[in-house]
């Protein structure tokens, strides 16, 4: 609680430092953040081309079934790797001032979640332009999409301080995420697996995170309950287990740099 | 009350042969083993009280900043304990966090948050900080394409805008031009006069003993004292309860230099007397040569008369670095007989108050006769360095008094 009322008192700097790197993200380029739009959607385009004419994969609205799990899949990505050198990234705030060091992971998480956001409004417009509205099971969507940002903020935690000591560990993840891109259902549907192993999908809480996204927003699903536990419990294990990790690592990250 | 207390504070750093960076080769144990420790700071105890300013003092290397980093919280320490009371607002680098793609006004606003200020604080603020810094037709300009001096004046209206508790600072005074350091000293004395809890990493004695009432001796991360700034002071300057370490590092290092330098075609003389040795001699009667202003100082000059001579004259005289002839007299002048006795004799000046303000001074020794034909005669061999004391300028010191 202490810990917690502590980062409270530092949610000022917290969004200041976020909505700067933010800004900085965009500031240089002609297109602005029309770029980071840009980029999902491109692959957007790849992807359905090559996934509807030589796979054949067949699926309700594919466009916006990809679609979703790109760009939610991408928040993990983006968070993560962002967070990896949100530490190693800023010596000066590290070494000659003092707050809380979480403040720069979860900055770094924070602007991650901002630019997913520009990318869901481009979304709607897609959906506007495919005709499908959503009911009212969208109301889950910002629940789970919190309990998506508590899962990699977990991560980003762990993986942040650990980079400090080991610089390898962002190419490691960079690896991972990958191989993570495959090995959860953004580009195919849950049912292409074999039932015996389907299980071993759905270990993945991006699995439930992603179909549940899509659910509440595409196909006016409302999420299975036990499914809710089970990703807000790994969110919440994630997110203790990194901060641990952090809080054992932080008081070495000066020294370390 | 209490605003810092720091107990039997220990630090060490581990510096290891070659830094094993990656996980790759920790796993295979590549790159080299092993490391060395390098104690910082060992057994650290002082207390600073609330409204009270502290000054650090030492040499370089001596674990100034890594104290100072460790009371900010930024460094954790090995063992000890340091207990805050009140909120810390360090000032050890100006601008940190500064964001060169966006604009000064940006810039305030974040270097406020990351010093402690809301977005309130700083609406109210803006158009003084602009004013103090001088920027106010730039506000919207990049900070890149700022000076730097124009980021330092930014950094720093912006930092003094923070209502500190306990100032930690950490030699911010040194940087930027006269008037800059002005502002700075004049911010300086506002926080005293507030009575804010100060702790002061310094170079500048006259600063320290200006501003900080207690003093901190730091020598190679031991605590050397810690009390009354002038007493620190005295034995920083003249080493004195020092394990005679330091007196002999700073013989044996003016004495090579003497000797290479004594050959030098600055002597001259026919060597029917011989000056062999000079020594400073403070006041607490050690050898030395860096002194207080306003202190005594012994010149104690050994030397050898090797053939009898008539009408001995000794006499010195003193130069500003400048090179400015600053002072000159003899023997003779002041009426005095030295021994001429054949062999070894010593003779002495005593002054009883330096009255240069400050700087490095050199000396000349000679010896020669009445009529000025040299025996040995040292020019500009010798040097000592003053220290400044009280907020005088000038060469030297005049003693005088205001009336009306």
């Amino acid at each position: 609680m202490n810990i917690i009322n502590n980062l409270w008192d530092y949610r000022h700097l917290t969004l200041k430092l976020a909505i700067s790197e933010f800004k900085l993200r965009y500031k240089n380029s002609i297109l602005g953040f029309f770029w980071s739009l840009l980029e999902p959607l491109l692959m957007l385009l790849v992807l359905y081309v090559v996934f509807t004419n030589f796979m054949r994969v067949k699926v309700e609205h594919y466009q916006l079934f990809l679609l979703m799990g790109i760009i939610s899949w991408n928040m993990l990505s983006r968070g993560t790797a962002m967070s990896l050198n949100s530490i190693i990234g800023k010596p000066g705030l590290v070494q000659k001032v003092y707050f809380p060091r979480e403040v720069l992971v979860i900055s770094s998480c924070l602007t991650a979640l901002l630019m997913t956001l520009l990318e869901f409004i481009v979304f709607g417009f897609f959906m506007l332009i495919f005709n499908v509205m959503p009911t009212i099971t969208i109301m889950y969507f910002p629940l789970i999409l919190f309990i998506e940002f508590l899962l990699i903020l977990g991560l980003s935690l762990g993986l942040a301080a650990l980079n400090v000591y080991y610089r390898d560990m962002q190419y490691i993840w960079a690896v991972v995420l990958q191989a993570g891109f495959f090995a959860a259902p953004i580009i195919y549907p849950i049912s292409i697996i074999p039932e015996k192993y389907v299980w071993i999908i759905m270990l993945n809480p991006m699995t439930r995170i992603i179909d549940m996204l899509r659910g509440s927003v595409i196909y006016s699903a409302s999420p299975i309950f036990g499914d809710g536990i089970f990703i807000l419990a790994a969110a919440l294990i994630v997110l203790a287990a990194g901060y641990l990790i952090f809080l054992k690592l932080e008081p070495g990250f000066a020294e370390e740099m | 009350m209490d605003a810092v207390v720091v107990n039997g504070l220990c630090k060490t750093f581990r510096l290891p042969h070659e830094k094993r960076n990656t996980l790759f080769e920790r796993i295979t144990g590549t790159g080299k083993k092993g490391y060395e420790e390098f104690v910082a700071l060992k057994n650290i105890n002082f207390t600073v009280k609330k409204g009270e300013a502290v000054g650090i003092i030492g040499e370089n290397g001596s674990g100034k900043s890594t104290l100072l980093k460790i009371i900010a919280n930024i460094l954790r320490s090995t063992s000890g304990s340091v207990k805050i009371q009140g909120k810390i607002t360090p000032f050890l680098e100006l601008g940190v966090g500064f964001q060169p793609d966006l604009t000064a006004k940006e810039n305030i606003y974040i270097y406020g948050a990351i010093m402690g200020l809301s977005d309130k604080d700083i609406d109210a603020r803006l158009s003084e900080i602009l004013e103090f810094s001088g920027l106010k037709q730039f506000r919207d300009a990049k900070l890149k394409n700022l000076s730097s001096g124009m980021q330092v004046r930014l950094a720093f209206a912006t930092a003094i805008q923070t209502n500190p508790e306990i100032l930690l600072m950490d030699e911010v005074l040194a940087v930027g031009d006269m008037e800059f350091q002005q502002k700075c000293l004049d911010v300086f004395q506002r926080y005293l006069k507030e009575k804010k809890t100060i702790v002061f990493v310094s170079h500048d004695l006259n600063s320290v003993r200006r501003f900080c009432s207690k003093a901190l001796l730091l020598r190679h991360g031991e605590q050397v004292a810690f009390g009354n700034t002038n007493e620190i002071i005295d034995k920083y300057v003249y080493g004195v309860d020092d394990k005679e370490l330091h007196n002999e590092n700073l013989q044996s290092e003016s004495k090579i230099e003497e000797q290479k330098s004594m050959e030098k075609r600055t002597r001259w003389g026919d060597k029917k007397v011989e000056i062999t040795d000079i020594k400073f001699i403070d006041k607490f009667g050690r050898e030395n040569n860096t002194f207080n202003s306003g202190d005594a100082m012994t010149i104690q000059i050994n030397y050898n008369v090797n053939a009898p001579v008539d009408n001995l004259v000794i006499g010195i005289a003193i130069y500003s670095d400048s090179d400015l002839m600053c002072y000159g007299t003899n023997t003779d002048i002041q009426g005095f007989v030295p021994n001429n006795t054949t062999g070894s004799n010593k003779i002495k000046i005593c002054i009883n108050n330096l009255t240069m303000m400050e700087g490095k001074f050199h000396l000349t020794v000679a010896a020669h006769s009445k009529e000025h034909i040299p025996y040995d005669w040292l020019d500009k061999q010798f040097s000592f360095n003053v220290i400044k004391k009280g907020n005088n300028v000038g060469l030297f010191e005049i003693p005088c008094e205001w009336k009306q």
